[in-house]
């Protein structure tokens, strides 16, 4: 079982990384239990790919390490996304990141459990997460936890933070377990799925020639 | 096997003096590196095909007819032609007349484009843009091998009794290439009709262009051309060259940065070292080309981009003369050894018209047996 963690946090150290952290310690166990080894947990810091990402879009093709984040992407079992509120929204390097991931894999995330997660300097903007999160990963197909995470800087210091991250961990990792017992249909590959030619010509002909 | 060079016909200013060639200057531009194509022993020249600024190519087969009546044997083709947009029947009669003029010394490959706004220009929709490329080849593939054809489809009106004039030379349809960089369903079709799968994969890593030309190939032993080996395979290039290569480095740095398709991203040192572009000595050119057969097996057609992002003319002429000097007669020689004897050249119009001949005595022996 595979748990990937995708953090749009800038500093070092990060609020928006420790969320993520938080949230994939309560879900990897929670994962694979009664089992005493808990999921691999592989933690994405698109800081570090924030050049590669760029150069996507002048590009068209992911360079080496972006490359190798987009099959960590699309072959784990659970995602948690964790992004700081920039105006009003996700950052743009959140966005740009999984627009080129969908751009370069369109199934990447489709059927996969992804919890939402966000940082930002006041509870104000916590309906980031409903208003801007949850369509964005409607829209890619993915199968989003009910439970998001929503952290202001007062909420480090509050009650309430780790039941939050308790519920919405555990959602995820129900999600996780309850999906991976099925068997997952196979990604269609272009290169391997060919329709022959004949019957591309055949879709073409007129009905009754 | 076949060297070339292929030109988008863009006009784009020159960054180091921020002249812009007018459209007559570039057009002729393009008519004197075809020339000089043919002087340094170049193989073919191919020209795209656009409808919009900032490229002037609008009118391939006026141009190319120009050039094959001023040069002996370039082979003079296209990168690409649009198969979506234009109508088949006046590809079918362009290209023919061309093959005459130029006495057989022409091909052309088939290709969608990568202008949205160019399919409404010519009433037709992108949505469509692979069917369109389906049944507008199926109906050039008959014109040129039926005399009269009554033909109905989606896109177009249908004909009846129809001949499209001329007839190809010596009855000897134009060879075909099919051009895609991301497409499976088109290298599907290049193998379905035995025709050639030209990847244009300079701006791409290598691994993907693998794939693509493995998938052709497969496919063309699939539908019983031949084994997937002497599938016809071509590829693009991209290279600056100076006898020093920092000098080539230190010339093209300003050309590279700001380039219509690549500029404002990568490094050129990234760039180089992910998709084939090569910036350096002859010799790095050689190796880097060389290195293509490692994952796209024996192949037909190697053709290089050469005068583009306001390369000025001379630069270009320069390049064309290290290329032809230097770079490609090693080429040749290199890529011919270890070659396996079943691995065919590229298909040129003598080598159709021997086939046919060939052909024809068979089935007339077997008439009279």
């Amino acid at each position: 079982m595979k748990l990937v963690v995708v953090s749009a946090g800038l500093s070092v150290p990060s609020s928006t990384r420790l969320l993520g952290d938080r949230l994939a310690a309560v879900a990897a166990p929670a994962a694979t239990a009664p089992e005493p080894q808990p999921a691999d947990t592989q933690v994405i810091e698109l800081r570090d790919l924030a050049v590669p990402i760029a150069h996507t879009f002048t590009s068209g093709f992911p360079e080496g390490e972006l490359a190798q984040a987009f099959e960590s992407v699309a072959a784990a079992d659970g995602l948690i996304v964790v992004t700081p509120v920039f105006s009003a929204s996700y950052s743009g390097l959140f966005k740009s990141f999984f627009d080129a991931l969908s751009v370069n894999e369109p199934d990447a995330l489709t059927g996969k459990p992804v919890l939402i997660a966000a940082t930002g300097g006041t509870g104000r903007h916590s309906l980031v997460l409903d208003h801007a999160l949850r369509p964005l990963f409607s829209y890619l197909k993915a199968i989003v936890v009910p439970t998001g995470v929503y952290a202001a800087s007062e909420d480090w210091g509050a009650e309430g933070l780790d039941g939050r991250i308790e519920r919405a961990g555990n959602e995820l990792a129900a999600l996780m377990a309850g999906l991976s017992s099925t068997v997952p249909a196979p990604r269609r590959d272009s290169f391997e799925e060919v329709t022959p030619f004949e019957q591309r010509l055949a879709a073409l002909r007129p009905a009754g020639e | 096997m076949q060297f070339g060079i292929f030109t988008v016909g863009d006009v784009t200013p020159d960054p180091t003096t921020g002249r812009t060639p007018t459209e007559a200057e570039r057009i002729k531009a393009m008519v004197a590196i075809a020339l000089k194509a043919e002087e340094v022993g170049l193989d073919v020249f191919a020209t795209g095909e656009h409808h919009n600024p900032p490229f002037v190519p609008s009118s391939p087969t006026t141009m190319l007819g120009y050039i094959a009546a001023r040069t002996e044997k370039l082979i003079l083709s296209t990168s690409t032609t649009l198969i979506t947009t234009n109508d088949p029947v006046k590809i079918a009669e362009d290209f023919a007349m061309l093959q005459h003029l130029a006495d057989g010394r022409m091909d052309l490959m088939m290709g969608r484009g990568n202008t949205g706004p160019v399919y409404p220009w010519f009433g037709k929709d992108i949505r469509e843009g692979i069917n369109l490329a389906i049944e507008n080849y199926a109906l050039l593939h008959r014109l040129w091998r039926e005399d009269v054809v009554t033909w109905k489809g989606k896109f177009r009106t249908p004909l009846q009794q129809f001949t499209s004039t001329p007839r190809p030379l010596d009855g000897v349809p134009p060879f075909v290439w099919h051009g895609s960089i991301r497409s499976p369903e088109i290298a599907e079709q290049a193998a379905y009709y035995g025709d050639g799968f030209f990847h244009n994969n300079i701006f791409w890593p290598a691994d993907h262009t693998k794939r693509m030309i493995e998938l052709y190939r497969n496919r063309y032993a699939h539908y019983g051309h031949g084994t997937p080996e002497q599938a016809i395979v071509g590829l693009g290039g991209q290279v600056f060259m100076r006898r020093n290569s920092q000098d080539a480095v230190r010339e093209f740095r300003p050309y590279f940065d700001v380039a219509p398709v690549y500029g404002h991203g990568p490094s050129l040192e990234e760039f180089t070292e992910q998709t084939p572009l090569t910036v350096g000595s002859p010799q790095q050119v050689i190796e880097k080309t060389l290195s293509f057969r490692e994952y796209a097996g024996d192949y037909q057609r190697q053709l290089f981009l050469m005068d583009h992002a306001g390369l000025p003319l001379k630069t270009v002429l320069e390049q064309l003369d290290l290329l032809g000097e230097e770079v490609v007669p090693v080429l040749r020689k290199e890529f011919a050894k270890d070659r396996p004897a079943g691995v065919p050249d590229a298909p040129t119009h003598a080598s159709l018209l021997a086939r046919t001949a060939g052909t024809a005595g068979i089935s007339e022996k077997v008439a009279s047996e």
